[in-house]
């Protein structure tokens, strides 16, 4: 019995081996393939190809190529434009695979010593990867560069970490005649997926000169984001959902009210913000449902969702109003959150009738609204509530006539 | 405790040496060249032959960087001990030292060291300042490091240089003979031209050491790059030998060679091409000639 385990055991060991040694191979052959190959050629794009389809096993490899100092001994290239050829193909099959690790290694390559097909390939990669602090800075540096197809590429890395510095860069591109920073630009915004909505909707609203190409990219992104909606992943799931609020187009109504059933909290609100943005209903009757639920959780997500959804379309003013005088206390305590946090300077008066509301968590959360909106005329009305009979709602009239300040 | 103490004590002086940039291994080569600098200004020929290898072969820069004004100045050991005896008996060293450049790969070296202060003449005490910039080369046997080169009075910049005269024949021969290697893809052919303990540069075209790097530290290394290098790629080598400098013994010698390089490869249609210089040092000490450095890229066009 102890020889056929043992027998099991190396076999397995033999087997795991020869997998390992089989793959580190192939990706020693397919980088052979990027440095027999001009940078773009088919060959030469084939070589990445495969090798992001092999994944992480052959990061460590491609890593390890970014590395001027691997360059020697067995690993020696006597060609400036081999390296080149090597450097930039690793950075692009490593954009593809996404090792949260290589983002130090890229950040390396993308000052001005390497040439401009190897920096821009580092900075596309690091903006694949996303988000990392290292990798943020140092494409903010880049912004200063002054190529500015290097500024360019920066600035969309930058988008992809759903950062906008640089966003300016992006702009200037699409207002301006070069068609090749147009193209990068476009294409920029649209592989930055979800994190590029916000910018691109803005863009294609706007009269310029990339605007019809502004709209087809909107077009593809929103398509994408609807195959997005049925990811594995919440997260992705999730801001596909805003994304599709943002650009708000009717037709991803299905995909979202499908959503409005995912077991994740978060995506069931996004896809309900998403809709109600548009003016669904079955958004804002999600949202106004989830305000007096008896989960306190999902309370707090309708407020906040509702406060997006009127800061950016206001679709919701009549119906948030309406809470606000309804029956259900839950219902008017979080309308009027909602409608401070959102500063409705037309719920005024509203806000003040619900001062004198029976439940005093209403009265609070009307006077802390009040607050925020700021009006003058309510001093007398906050100054009677500071001799209220519930202690909270005196203190939070006391704080809210600090917010008018001193008449 | 008094290992306690020792631990302590290891431990501060290992993070002051990574804090300084200094690791082990620069410590123990400025502690060789230590050795070599102490010796002379003592006059202790024992010091500083302490710090030399048997293999040890050294040139005359003759204050320039181009190879072309370079000759042999020690053929061995032998000869530098000959030369180091008349040395001190006839000067004192009265000079410091600086060792601006090490770059270690593993057990080959290469430093630059700037020599300043003065030397006396024992016999009549007059002095002269000196102010000499020199290259070494050195290899780490066991745990020590051993001095296996030496360019002495290397200029910092390429001067004019004088007419070359005849070419020695047997280093035309050798380097044409590992220009054929490359074309005929023999990676065995090639290697057995090197010393076991050959060292190979790249220059990145200059002619300041501090910017080179060790890329191959013997043959061992050499075999195996030429191995899978060879298998995929084929190359096409145009090589002028423009200098040769050879000793009156015909133990060591210099050359310079000028080629053009092109490189295919068996994945690809890609090809790699470059014009470039290369230097090379060779030494008969095993019988044959070997080469025991070599600089790809040296440049002396900038």
């Amino acid at each position: 019995m102890k020889k056929i385990t043992l027998f099991v055991c190396g076999a397995l060991w033999a087997l795991g081996f020869s997998a390992c040694s089989t793959t580190d191979q192939q990706v020693s052959d397919l980088l052979e393939q990027l440095a027999a190959n001009q940078i773009e050629t088919a060959s030469w794009q084939l070589a990445v190809d495969e090798l992001a389809a092999i994944g992480r096993p052959a990061a460590r490899q491609l890593v390890a190529h970014l590395n001027p100092d691997h360059y020697k001994g067995v690993n020696y290239r006597e060609y400036r434009s081999e390296q080149e050829k090597l450097r930039t193909g690793a950075a692009r099959a490593l954009g593809h695979i996404k090792p949260r690790g290589a983002t130090v290694a890229l950040d390396d390559r993308i000052v001005v010593g390497y040439t401009d097909h190897e920096r821009i390939a580092c900075i596309w990669a690091i903006g694949e990867i996303g988000f990392n602090q290292t990798g943020l800075d140092a494409l903010k540096a880049q912004l200063k560069d002054k190529n500015p197809l290097i500024r360019l590429h920066a600035a969309i890395g930058i988008v992809k970490m759903d950062e906008d510095d640089g966003i300016e860069e992006i702009e200037a591109a699409l207002n301006g005649d070069a068609d090749q920073l147009v193209k990068i630009a476009l294409q920029g915004l649209e592989e930055s997926n979800y994190y590029g909505v916000p910018h691109l909707s803005r863009f294609a609203r706007q009269t310029g000169p990339s605007q019809k190409q502004l709209s087809q990219v909107v077009d593809r992104v929103k398509t994408q984001l609807v195959t997005q909606l049925a990811a594995e992943e919440p997260t992705i799931r999730q801001r596909s959902a805003r994304g599709l609020g943002i650009i708000g187009d009717p037709s991803a109504r299905q995909g979202l009210l499908q959503l409005l059933e995912d077991p994740n909290n978060l995506v069931r609100f996004n896809a309900a913000a998403a809709l109600a943005t548009m003016d669904d209903s079955q958004g804002i009757v999600f949202l106004f449902a989830a305000l007096q639920n008896e989960d306190p959780i999902l309370r707090a997500n309708a407020v906040k969702f509702l406060t997006q959804v009127q800061r950016s379309s206001g679709a919701v003013e009549g119906q948030l109003l309406d809470a606000l005088g309804g029956d259900n206390p839950l219902s008017r305590s979080g309308a009027a959150q909602v409608l401070g946090e959102a500063r409705v300077v037309d719920a005024v008066q509203a806000l003040l009738t619900a001062t004198a509301d029976a439940v005093a968590e209403v009265r609070c959360s009307a006077i802390i609204a009040l607050g925020q909106i700021g009006p003058d005329d309510i001093r007398d009305r906050l100054q009677a509530l500071c001799e209220d009979s519930d202690p909270t709602v005196s203190y939070y009239a006391e704080w809210a006539l600090q917010q008018l300040g001193q008449s | 405790m008094k290992k306690s103490i020792f631990l302590h004590a290891a431990a501060i002086l290992s993070i002051a040496a990574v804090c300084s940039g200094e690791t082990p291994e620069t410590i123990l080569i400025r502690s060789t060249l230590g050795n070599d600098l102490s010796g002379h200004r003592r006059a202790d020929t024992d010091l500083v032959l302490s710090a030399y290898h048997e293999d040890f072969a050294g040139y005359q820069g003759n204050g320039n960087a181009d190879p072309r004004a370079w000759s042999v100045l020690y053929e061995n050991l032998d000869g530098f001990t000959d030369a180091l005896d008349k040395k001190l008996s006839t000067y004192r060293y009265e000079t410091e030292r600086t060792l601006p450049f090490i770059h270690v790969r593993g057990k080959k070296a290469m430093v630059t060291s700037i020599d300043s202060g003065k030397v006396v003449d024992r016999g009549t005490g007059e002095a002269r300042s000196i102010k000499t910039r020199r290259f070494w080369t050195l290899r780490k046997v066991e745990e020590e490091w051993l001095i296996t080169g030496l360019i002495e009075d290397l200029g910092s910049a390429a001067q004019a240089v004088p007419k070359a005269g005849d070419h020695a024949e047997e280093i035309v021969e050798l380097l044409q003979r590992e220009r054929q290697g490359w074309e005929d893809g023999s990676a065995g052919s090639i290697s057995g031209l090197f010393d076991e303990e050959f060292i190979g540069y790249d220059g990145y075209g200059t002619v300041k050491p501090e910017t080179w790097k060790i890329i191959f530290g013997g043959t061992e290394e050499l075999e195996k790059w030429l191995d899978k290098r060879l298998q995929r790629t084929s190359y096409k080598v145009d090589r002028q030998v423009i200098f040769t400098s050879v000793d009156a013994n015909r133990h060591e010698a210099l050359a310079l060679t000028s080629e053009k390089l092109t490189t295919t490869h068996e994945k690809g249609d890609a090809a790699h091409s470059t014009n470039r210089y290369v230097l090379w040092t060779l030494s008969r000490r095993t019988g044959d000639w070997k080469i025991t450095n070599m600089c790809y890229n040296i440049g002396i066009d900038n």
